[in-house]
């Protein structure tokens, strides 16, 4: 189930691919069937650049089953350059390192691995722009 | 919900909140709702309508009304489940008020239970998380926890305060569940306890959060010519509101707000026909106190950024302005989760009934929260 699951999501998880409302222009992230906004239904896909900011973070210690080998983990809301805001887990970075409006930028990393027989799923995570 | 038939609540019944390792999620709910038939004076239920957030996820039974029913000797009945998260228990009261108010049936009887103490705590929190948005948030590994803790993190900074001052809203929540025979942890709770409480995610910590429990309640709702002999007496749904808006754990952090919270609770006061300032005691979300001071701010009960401050100044407290979690809420009496709506009519049917108030106020304002603050479910109950 996992596996069919982490396919269909490859476009947003993987490459950061959204949609944009071919009437009003407006963006959305993942992917929606029907414009928010205005409810039109034509949508283009879209490429998020991947880059944005941190505007808030935690430092997890008692994390959901399957993450538990990540603790502790810094979980975070980043603000994307096109304005949308994401949770997503920082990487590549100490604890004692991350700052608010720390630019960072979107990297592919394992996310989580579902029990000792499951799949390996890799998403995006966020780091620091060197 | 304005028009209709009244609704009177003529029987309840709710289990201590705790960990019941010798009860299954059937035997809870089988029960409570015997109990609260009984309390009624027998009366059956035309329908039958069971609140469960956690069921199917913990592997446990499904369409749970139907098991329910046949284990209560109730055949023939309608019967109903209602999984809106954790907002289930609102969202079942607010579909039995709808039944009567419908004129579909003159009796339903709707039951709350939850069985949590099965899963291991991180097992539980997996399953919880998944009440977020599944693929953007549980997936990255997120859940309601680490979102409430970015929404305090970030309710700190922007009012310039402590953390030690979320304490207050614990201490409330403790203080008033000291004689209440049904919650889990019955105790006054000091700012020591609070400050040593071991950190779930920065910087929330154990005792920012109610603890998870086994728990099932019910409540008897009846179409109010049933009752002629006693008209006008008892415990009345005064009114109803479910509002959805806008989704995820960024929306609630960036703006510290609960637009939901907000529009739920002005438009049960409108139906209702009351202000907030003649409501007796409030039964806020507290699953987190994040959660607890966003409510409160949204109700209007405190302006933006002064919730902690009210509380530590014994606003909410018994005797103060804005009565809160009379029975200790989800902090201290338990968390159910998807029975919690139910818990709270029970609690505040109990309250209303035993205790007097100033200025003659006689309702209670309950309300639950599923999706991370998204939506609302509210009730006003009370006397005519």
């Amino acid at each position: 189930m996992q596996i069919a699951k982490s396919w269909r999501r490859q476009g947003s998880h993987l490459r950061m691919e959204g949609v944009m409302c071919t009437k009003c222009k407006t963006l959305a992230f993942p992917a929606v069937m029907i414009c928010t906004n205005c409810g039109e239904s034509e949508l283009d896909m879209y490429q998020f650049k991947g880059t944005g900011r941190v505007i808030e973070y935690t430092v997890v210690y008692e994390a959901p089953e399957n993450f538990n080998e990540q603790v502790p983990y810094i979980a975070a809301l980043v603000k994307l350059d096109e304005g949308i805001t994401v949770t997503a887990m920082l990487t590549d970075v100490e604890i004692d390192e991350v700052s608010d409006n720390m630019p960072v930028n979107m990297v592919t990393r394992r996310i989580a691995s579902i029990g000792e027989k499951g799949p390996i799923v890799y998403a995006y995570k966020f780091a620091p722009i060197i | 919900m304005k028009a209709g038939n009244n609704i009177k609540i003529t029987g309840h019944s709710m289990l201590k909140a705790d960990e019941k390792w010798e009860l299954g999620l059937i035997d809870m709910a089988v029960t409570a709702a015997k109990e609260a038939i009984e309390n009624s004076g027998n009366i059956l239920p035309q329908v039958l309508i069971c609140a469960n957030a956690l069921g199917a996820a913990m592997m446990d039974q499904r369409n749970l009304a139907v098991h329910v029913a046949g284990q209560l000797g109730l055949h023939d009945i309608e019967t109903l489940d209602i999984n809106c998260g954790e907002a289930s228990g609102g969202a079942a009261l607010r579909q039995g008020s709808a039944i009567i108010k419908a004129g579909l049936a003159e009796t339903v009887l709707v039951v709350g239970a939850e069985k949590t103490s099965d899963a291991l705590p991180e097992q539980l929190e997996s399953i919880r998380a998944f009440g977020l948005n599944a693929s953007l948030e549980a997936h990255f590994g997120f859940s309601p926890s680490i979102g409430a803790a970015l929404g305090m993190k970030a309710y700190l900074k922007r009012y310039n305060l402590e953390h030690s001052m979320f304490y207050h809203l614990a201490r409330t929540a403790h203080e008033h569940a000291v004689n209440n025979p049904y919650a889990i942890f019955p105790f006054k709770l000091n700012e020591s306890q609070y400050l040593k409480s071991p950190v779930i995610s920065t910087p929330l910590t154990v005792m920012d959060t109610a603890p998870p429990c086994d728990g099932a309640a019910a409540v008897m709702l009846v179409k109010e010519d049933l009752n002629s002999e006693n008209k006008n007496k008892g415990i009345y749904i005064l009114s109803s509101s479910s509002i959805t808006g806008k989704l995820g754990i960024p929306l609630p952090v960036e703006t510290l707000e609960l637009p939901a919270v907000k529009k739920s609770i002005q438009e049960s006061l409108t139906c209702a026909n009351l202000n907030i300032e003649d409501i007796a005691l409030f039964e806020f979300h507290d699953s987190n106190s994040f959660f607890s001071a966003l409510s409160i701010e949204s109700a209007g009960l405190s302006k933006k950024g002064e919730v902690l401050k009210d509380a530590a100044d014994g606003k909410f407290l018994k005797d103060g302005n804005y009565p809160l979690w009379y029975s200790g809420g989800n902090k201290a009496r338990g968390n159910t989760i998807g029975a919690t709506g139910i818990y709270q009519a029970v609690e505040a049917c109990k309250t209303l009934m035993e205790n007097s108030f100033s200025d003659g106020k006689k309702n209670a304002l309950i309300q639950s929260l599923g999706s991370f603050g998204a939506q609302a479910i509210t009730h006003i109950i009370g006397k005519l």
